[in-house]
């Protein structure tokens, strides 16, 4: 074709700036944590692990990632079962008005994610729950609830009806069924759905925001308030392991489903 | 199991058979409902002012706090610096992510798509604090920008607390969601569209103008508005990188609950911003259904 070349450098180069401003920030992060000075400068003052040391005995970003582990399972726990019933029961189901049902699961996206964390401040609020740790793995089972139910459908769209009349057919008792045959079916969109779910509220910075008080934070907000005051490596420490997560969920999620999906059109 | 079996069907017997689907979809529905529950409170809310003597919220309704919302320079200006900045942050978005899904999307090597898909899944993965952290070790005042500068003899420049740092965070945080829902859209191309325009003469700015631009338009409209909805009601980026003095849309809401403490007020351009913001969405579902994010039978 006319202008191959022109075309790769024109393109290319708005791929490299786009693919600079994805890593920067993440690449920086990684470098600034094995710094051997007290500062985070640039060149580095030399590598070393002291900062890991550091976050290792400091108590206080200790519980704050605990705590966030905290919350991200309990999402992860409700998220399973609740959004797997309500898949399966979408996909297989012709459900009398569907479409609203659609609308109204999809409510956790279409409001703003301030809309939702205020709502639920103030709901959690009025019945006494503000303060504990627990109501905020609700909260972010709630905002993120689509995509679960969303990776759940998809892969039941693969589940042959046959498969289970077949099953019924040969005496199995519908619970049986639904066991042995429905839910293995979809296990690749639930295990999916887990894995977006529990990194989703690992890292859930605004709705944790409104619902912690002082004495709860979990590790983003603690990262927040303390990138307020001063810059230190120990936070930059802390946020490897944010990366490694990541990179760990993407492995995964590659290894389980691929990566690719996300490229196919309807 | 036949004890469970007998167990289920005493308490979910054949005859409720109509009602299985609504039982399997009622938790998530409850769960929802909390979201509900909560946009009724805020809507509550919004119709009581904040009593200056007691500093509680009125117990009668009006809508003093809409009025003010529309009228106070305060929101007028947060309002229009949220939105100016988002349309800015889409555009820079789409025209970014463009050639980004394109090369995902077309190219042979496998292993290049694949490495494209990791740097794009990996910031989305990390979260918004941490990305908005490394922005600061970069572009602070002692950060590496301005320490390179100052090797060749630059004197530092203010990069962060301002309005194009905030931009500059906002499209780093919405490139991934961009060019996620482009790539679909440009799969769906098929590839002998492109050849056949460049057999029949035409040079690729061409080709992109006149075939895959008009053909992925359904992709960027859906792109744009996502980008456009999630970049008016960020918080946390305006947050860091604007240090307080380029405050959007729900910064205000917060400062209305944290500081001010005017319940009423915050929940008001809470609601108003749901308002907006579930249309624009709406709009995208109602125009492409609910796209990757589709629920239910595959038609």
């Amino acid at each position: 074709m006319k202008g191959d070349r022109s075309k790769a450098v024109t393109l290319w180069t708005f791929v490299t700036i786009a693919l600079v401003m994805l890593s920067a920030p993440t690449l920086v992060v990684l470098g600034a944590s094995f710094t051997a000075g007290n500062m985070i400068t640039f060149p580095p003052e030399g590598l070393s692990l002291k900062w890991y040391a550091a976050i290792a005995g400091a108590t206080d970003l200790r519980d704050a990632f605990l705590r966030s582990v905290i919350v991200a399972t309990i999402c992860t726990a409700i998220s399973i079962p609740t959004g797997t019933l309500a898949g399966i029961a979408l996909a297989k189901y012709r459900v009398r008005f569907a479409w609203g049902v659609q609308v109204y699961l999809l409510l956790p996206f279409t409001v703003p994610l301030i809309g939702s964390g205020i709502g639920l401040m103030l709901i959690f609020g009025k019945w006494g729950l503000l303060g504990q740790l627990w109501p905020v793995g609700i909260a972010c089972a709630v905002i993120n609830l689509p995509f679960m139910i969303w990776a759940v459908t998809a892969s039941a769209a693969s589940l042959d009806p046959d498969l289970e009349l077949a099953a019924a057919n040969c005496g199995a008792p519908p619970l049986s069924t639904f066991l042995a045959v429905t839910v293995p079916a979809v296990t690749p969109g639930i295990i999916t759905g887990a894995l977006l779910m529990f990194i989703l509220a690992l890292n859930e910075f605004l709705v944790s925001l409104l619902l912690v008080d002082a004495r709860i934070v979990t590790l983003p907000v603690q990262i927040y308030n303390s990138i307020r005051s001063i810059i230190t490596p120990d936070l930059a420490a802390i946020s490897v392991v944010f990366i490694a997560v990541a990179a760990i969920a993407i492995a995964l999620l590659d290894w389980l489903v691929g990566l690719d999906i996300f490229l196919k059109s309807k | 199991m036949d004890a469970l079996e007998a167990i289920a069907a005493a308490v979910w017997p054949r005859s409720f058979s109509a009602a299985v689907p609504w039982l399997m979809l009622l938790p998530a529905v409850v769960l929802v409902g909390l979201l509900v529950l909560g946009l009724w409170d805020m809507a509550d809310g919004s119709f009581r002012t904040l009593d200056t003597a007691t500093f509680l919220p009125s117990d009668d309704y009006s809508l003093a706090n809409y009025h003010r919302a529309f009228t106070e320079r305060l929101f007028f200006t947060v309002a229009s610096r949220s939105l100016i900045g988002s349309l800015i942050v889409t555009a820079i978005t789409l025209f970014l992510a463009f050639p980004y899904s394109y090369v995902m999307v077309r190219t042979r090597s496998a292993a290049l798509r694949k490495f494209l898909l990791i740097a794009l899944f990996l910031p989305f993965f990390i979260g918004q604090v941490v990305r908005a952290y490394g922005w600061l070790i970069i572009l602070g005042s002692q950060g590496m920008v301005n320490e390179a500068l100052g090797l060749v003899g630059v004197s530092p420049i203010r990069l962060l607390y301002n309005y194009p740092a905030v931009l500059f965070g906002l499209v780093q945080y919405m490139l991934p969601f961009a060019v996620l829902m482009l790539a679909p859209a440009l799969t769906a191309i098929p590839e002998e569209m492109e050849s056949a325009a460049g057999s029949l003469g035409a040079n690729w700015v061409r080709t992109f103008l006149h075939v895959v631009l008009p053909l992925a338009k359904p992709g960027f409209i859906g792109a744009g508005l996502v980008v456009l909805t999630l970049s008016l009601t960020d918080f946390a980026i305006p947050a860091i990188l604007g240090g307080g003095s380029q405050d959007f849309i729900a910064n205000a809401i917060y400062d209305q609950f944290f500081r001010t403490s005017d319940q009423g007020m915050g929940a008001t351009l809470a609601l108003l911003l749901v308002a907006v913001g579930s249309m624009m969405v709406g709009v995208v579902f109602a125009l492409f259904g609910a796209g990757t994010l589709a629920m239910g039978r595959s038609k």
